[in-house]
């Protein structure tokens, strides 16, 4: 336990004394995710859609079709 | 699954810029970037046509295949985003881009050219989602809120549609049977090889 | 080991499972941007004061912030549309704005105005007037309220003491909202004048005055809802498209399902770009195109001739006149074709219900109560008053100019177009619950009292003018600009005199204005700016063009050291000792720093109390409020309520008309519904039909001016015409007893408009369906005004002098509104400046801003769209002179003051003719005023006032001022 502490914490101030030298990372390496391998979560990921993609498209649908201002004047 | 598209309906868009404030307001996006513009043509003679533009998020996206960084990425509901921690600001994808949608702000600390900023159909980006890093890298993620873009909810005419690619075109769809007037949405031709065969009638102008 | 932080910590699960609200919480922290409140930024460094970095390695704070979020209904506070706004406020901050899409009037939608209006409420970059300040050795300095209120009262007091209270003017608002625009009237009158006048004076006084004369109110008839149901649209005289963008909803909707759109401009508008039909005029000939028209009309027996005989009085009259204008005249006048003027005509008469839409483009000219006669009698000969999908579409200016005309500062009026007679002081004595004496011992005497007080077109010259030409005893010393834009009046250059010329110059307004920077030039002392809080910093009833009434809720507290209109007015009320008065029937609530000031809600209920003339008292500050939480209940199309049920009050909203548009008569309990398009007798009034007004007697020269026989609202007891509604007449119809015991004490001896039981108006319409203010003939001749049938006269700074002996302007008029005016004088002065001065210049609006713009042009998402002033020129008249576009010119009228503008050629305009914008100010005569303002609240966009330029002229009846038709040379810079 003691000895990965140790060589943890010897990375990271390898890692924080390359950073400060003002090298920046130039290979990004990705955590696999969602879209294309780059770290994004999904719109209905959050609330108020509790991860439930279908609640998430019918709320979008219903809020599209706000912009048709046929189906607020001519459906009265 | 809904893909996300813009519609920008040329006999509606009256030029107001009312969908270039509601951006900038929404996003807090600083005077000369520009996310949203309308571009007008034939400006004050008869035949004059504005419509709405910003990213198109194209399905198959030029700015993604040059990027030299890979920075971009295509959500599943067809929305074009980028990584601003892995954008290099070189501009590439202003080369490549159709629409001149990539922006790049000035940037104070860092030189000239800052990291590339655009239209991210008001779906935030990779930082988490309404959390202040977010807000403060891409706006607003109005997709995640359930909402769609806020210029095309505040269109002063409606002419500007966004949203469920489907949805758009049932609603335009809608607009140019009312019209009997065919199929006028602008480039159609030059897109798809049709030749116009309607112009859409001049005002006749005195001479 | 390699990946950076942020996207490292993108993948922790726990945060994406946080309540949604805690999250918002975070990220909207406006805490640092309040922190940087802006004080002393200067205009300059407008990127760098931004909050936009995207360098930065933001994360998300780690501790949650107290969420504590409100949505706030409150209404677009810039044009007359009326659009709704949904502001979400988070600890008294307001952190972003969302779409009504519910609302039956602008369907979510928004200009660039609408869609920016947030920016009010961010304190990082504002550019308000923070504190107040007065001008100390040319500087501006900052002082306590404490001190500017005991210094400004004092001097007033003084002036009062010395000169009368006539010596002072006081400039009201058509940003203040119902409530406040009568509570100034109030104000003023018991501060002892009818001096004070507002915005509506040169923007619509000619279409109040015209068309009240022609046919009873003088408001839009319809609404902009209403377009849908018409036919065919035309444009006379307004620029919708920027003026009023989300009314293009309405109007391109209409087109999309079959409406012809027909604009006449002299220049190819946006709106001219959206229409079906554009046809250029010469600016100010208005009169004679629509007689060009008529002449087609009656030639062709297009005009509606069953309407004209039961509904028009004096259309002979017109016919007469109409003949005289042969195609050719029109087109020597008007430069328009035969086939363009019958196309118009024929288009409207064959395409029914048609309906003609106007805005300043035919009210500011020196004619213009005949301009916009002309095109009433036009409805009128054509049938289409009255009619759903017809009328005539008058777009109002200002968010509230309509309501502030209906029951604020007028200098000929009392709330709800009452007069200034002594019956009416006498009724208002009554409503402001003060003794009748006491109101007159606070005028200098009687006569005064019932004078009609001086505009605010012309107050300069009640200050300029020799003391033995005016109509009262002093010249004006003291000018208070409460919420009014100096660089919307013409004569810019005199008005700088004026200015050096008083002895005070008080400016109550969020912004500083273009007021402070040119009293800074003008003067070294005796000026003092009073910061107002906003419309979004208070809660209060607006009224929209189409006469509907919206409740704003309070979207954030005053900011900085602000406050509201009513509570400033009050504080002065105490420095002046009337406060007691002031307020007799009005509830006083807690406002900002536990301040008092009058309750908004009770301030409406005062006004329902009194308002019956025009119906304001249906809409009780209850029913408003019921109607903002229930938007979606109203139909688009006819703004009526299908069913629905408040579900906080239980209110019933089935068959209100959205926003009780006025008139709503009777009592709230009466529940009228409000009138959506005013005279349609196929509806029951009390379904919110009517009839044309009878106000002018009942006979004239032997014919009745009263209905004919068979023409009255649907189900009214009486058939034809007749005239308003007495106690005498109640009794002579047998239905005195209807009326309550009660309601019989109160209408002993009044009429419709002084019964305060509301009870003639409840008997007559309740149970006779009859209209209270009887049924007559619109009249085509009004007699009472200098021309009674429309004439054209040539602009005083005519581009034609051969057109000038033919069709003179007026004889100068000794007095009008206590000042002399003159007409004849000046135009042979100037009957041959065309030579000199070849280019006709007119002005307008611009999209992105809004009156003067002091307002609009600091907000940095509108100002970035229009960085600098421009000259509209044809590119033939832009080679001629050697410049190009995007170029420097000097624009110089015959006033010979010089405008340093930008040019912008293009064939919008037609050779000969200029057009200039006229939001903007802060630039005088090239020179850039931005050391004038007090620092760091000068607007981000300055430029050339139009009106430091624009010639002299006005309207013979109301002193509106002409701004649309006057002549200039440009010049490379």
């Amino acid at each position: 336990m003691k000895a990965r502490l140790i060589i943890a914490s010897a990375l990271a101030i390898t890692a924080f004394a390359v950073a400060g030298c003002g090298e920046k990372p130039n290979v990004t390496i990705y955590k696999q995710g969602q879209y294309q391998g780059k770290p994004d979560n999904v719109p209905w990921q959050s609330q108020p859609f509790n991860n439930s993609q279908a609640d998430w498209d019918k709320a979008i649908k219903a809020r599209n079709a706000r912009q048709n201002e046929y189906a607020r004047i001519e459906n009265q | 699954m809904a893909r996300m598209k813009f519609l920008c309906d040329a006999e509606r868009c009256i030029e107001c810029n009312g969908c270039v404030t509601a951006c900038k307001q929404e996003h807090e996006i600083p005077w000369g970037v520009n996310r949203r513009r309308v571009v007008t043509l034939n400006d004050g003679l008869p035949g004059e046509k504005s419509i709405s533009v910003a990213c198109m998020h194209c399905s198959d996206a030029p700015c993604m295949a040059v990027c030299p960084v890979d920075c971009f990425y295509k959500t599943s509901e067809g929305v074009v985003l980028h990584d601003k921690d892995l954008c290099i600001g070189c501009g590439y994808c202003f080369y490549a881009c159709p629409f001149g949608a990539p922006q790049f702000p000035q940037d104070g600390a860092f030189g000239l050219r800052g990291k590339m900023d655009k239209c991210t159909f008001c779906a935030g980006g990779p930082e988490q989602d309404h959390s202040a890093a977010e807000f403060k890298k891409y706006g607003r993620n109005r997709l995640a809120e359930g909402k769609l873009p806020a210029c095309a909810e505040m269109c002063s005419t409606k002419a500007l549609l966004g949203g469920d690619g489907d949805v758009v075109a049932d609603i335009y769809r809608t607009r140019v049977l009312t019209r009997g007037k065919g199929s006028d949405v602008w480039g159609w031709g030059t897109a798809y090889g049709k030749p116009e065969t309607r112009q859409p009638a001049p005002p006749q102008a005195k001479s | 080991m390699l990946t950076r932080k942020s996207t490292g910590a993108a993948v922790a699960p726990s945060r994406l499972t946080r309540p949604v609200a805690t999250m918002l919480g975070r990220t909207i922290d406006r805490r640092t941007f309040l922190k940087r409140s802006g004080i002393g930024l200067s205009a300059g460094a407008v990127a760098a004061q931004l909050p936009f970095s995207i360098v930065d390695e933001a994360r998300a704070a780690d501790q949650p912030a107290p969420s504590n979020i409100e949505t706030k209904r409150t209404v677009c506070t810039h044009c007359s549309v009326g659009c709704a706004i949904d502001a979400v406020v988070q600890n008294g901050v307001w952190i972003r704005q969302e779409p009504v899409f519910d609302s039956p009037i602008n369907l979510g939608s928004h200009c660039a105005k609408g869609a920016s209006i947030r920016e009010h409420g961010m304190t990082h970059d504002s550019h308000r007037l923070k504190y107040p300040m007065k001008l100390v050795a040319g500087k501006w300095q900052k002082v306590s309220w404490d001190q500017a209120l005991n210094d400004v009262s004092q001097k007033l007091l003084q002036i009062r003491k010395e000169s009368g209270p006539d010596a002072t003017f006081w400039i009201g608002s058509s940003k203040h909202n119902n409530e406040q625009a009568y509570l100034l009237r109030k104000f003023v009158s018991m501060f002892g004048t009818n001096n004070m006048d507002h915005q509506a004076r040169i923007c619509h006084s000619t279409t109040v005055a015209g068309v009240a004369n022609t046919w009873g109110y003088g408001a839009m008839t319809n609404s902009y809802n209403d377009e849908q149901n018409s036919k065919c649209i035309l444009f006379l005289g307004s620029n919708a498209a920027e003026a009023h963008p989300v009314s293009m909803l309405h109007t391109l909707h209409a087109k999309e399902k079959g409406a012809k759109v027909i604009v006449v401009d002299p220049r190819f508008t946006r709106t001219a770009a959206k229409a079906d039909t554009f046809y250029r005029i010469r600016s100010g000939t208005d009169i004679a195109f629509v007689m060009g028209m008529l002449n087609h009309i009656f030639k062709n027996g297009w005009e509606d001739k069953e309407y004209i005989r039961t509904r028009v009085y004096g259309m002979d009259k017109v016919r007469a006149e109409a003949a005289k204008w042969t195609p050719d005249e029109v087109e020597r006048v008007t430069g328009m074709k035969e086939a363009e003027v019958r196309d118009v005509a024929e288009s409207m008469a064959k395409n029914k219900p048609s309906t003609i839409v106007w805005a300043m483009g035919q009210t500011q000219h020196t004619n213009g109560n005949a301009v916009v006669r002309a095109s009433c009698i036009l409805q009128l000969a054509l049938g289409n008053v009255g009619v759903a999908g017809g009328g005539t579409n008058i777009y109002r200016g200002h968010d509230n100019v309509q309501g502030a005309t209906d029951v604020g500062p007028n200098p000929d009026s009392l709330p709800g177009y009452y007069g200034v007679a002594t019956g009416s002081w006498k009724h208002f004595a009554a409503v402001w619950g003060v003794d009748y004496e006491w109101l007159k011992q606070q005028f200098a005497n009687q006569t005064l009292m019932e004078k009609p007080g001086i505009v605010v077109s012309r107050w300069i010259d009640a200050v300029l003018e020799k003391n033995d030409l005016i109509d009262q005893d002093s010249n004006l010393r003291a000018v208070v600009y409460w919420g009014h834009a100096p660089n919307s009046q013409n004569r810019g250059k005199e008005m700088l005199e004026a200015m050096k010329k008083l002895d005070l110059l008080v400016v109550v307004d969020p912004y500083p204005s273009a007021t402070a920077a040119m009293a800074a030039l003008a003067r070294k002392e005796n000026v003092y700016l009073l910061p107002a809080a906003t419309q979004l910093e208070c809660e209060g009833s607006v009224t929209a063009s189409n006469r509907s009434l919206q409740w704003r809720e309070r979207v954030i507290e005053p900011m900085f050291e602000s406050r509201t209109d009513h509570m400033i007015m009050y504080q002065l009320a105490q420095k002046f000792g009337f406060d007691k008065q002031f307020v007799a029937k009005i509830k006083l609530q807690k406002g900002k720093g536990n301040m008092d000031e009058p309750s908004m809600e009770d301030t409406l209920r005062e006004i329902n109390r009194g308002m019956w003339t025009i119906g304001y008292t249906g809409q009780s500050p209850e029913r408003l409020q019921a109607h903002m939480r229930n938007m979606h209940v109203f139909d688009v199309k006819t703004l009526r309520a299908k069913g629905g049920k408040d579900a906080k009050t239980g209110y019933v909203l089935d068959g209100d008309y959205y926003g009780l548009p006025w008139p709503c008569y009777g009592t709230p309990e009466l529940k009228h519904p409000g009138s959506p398009n005013l005279y349609q007798t196929t509806r029951h009034v009390m379904d919110g039909g009517g009839n044309f007004r009878a106000n002018f007697g009942v006979e004239r020269e032997g014919v009745s001016l009263l209905a004919e026989d068979g023409s009255c609202s649907a189900g009214a007891d009486i058939t034809t015409g007749y005239p308003e509604f007495d106690h005498v007449l109640m009794k002579k119809l047998g239905w005195w007893d209807e009326l309550t015991d009660a309601e019989k004490q109160a209408a002993e001896g009044k009429n419709w408009k002084t019964d305060l039981s509301g009870g003639i108006q409840r008997v007559v319409m309740k149970n006779h369906g009859c209209h209270p203010f009887g049924n007559a003939k619109a009249r085509a001749d009004v007699w009472n005004f200098p021309d009674p049938v429309p004439l054209h006269r040539e602009p005083l700074f005519s581009p034609r002098p051969d057109l000038v002996d033919k069709y003179p302007t007026h004889d100068d008029q000794k007095v009008r509104w206590r000042v002399p005016v003159l007409f004849k004088t000046v135009q042979q002065a100037n009957k041959n400046a065309v030579q000199q001065y070849p280019l006709i210049m007119t002005s307008g609006r611009l999209v992105e801003y809004e009156g003067g713009g002091d307002e609009t042009r600091s907000n940095p998402w509108l100002a970035e769209l229009q960085q600098e002033m421009f000259v509209e020129i044809n590119p033939k008249d832009a080679n001629d002179r050697n410049v190009r576009n995007n170029e420097y010119v000097w624009v110089e009228t015959p006033t010979k003051a010089k405008l340093k503008v930008k040019t912008q050629v293009t064939e919008r305009v037609a050779p000969g003719t200029v057009f200039l914008p006229f939001h903007f100010a802060g630039w005088w005569q090239g020179q850039d005023l931005l050391n004038y303002y007090p620092e760091g609240s000068a607007p981000y966009v300055r430029g050339e006032s139009i009106n430091t330029a624009m010639t002299y002229g006005y309207d013979i009846v109301t002193m509106m001022q002409e701004t649309k038709t006057s002549l200039c040379q440009v010049n490379k810079a």
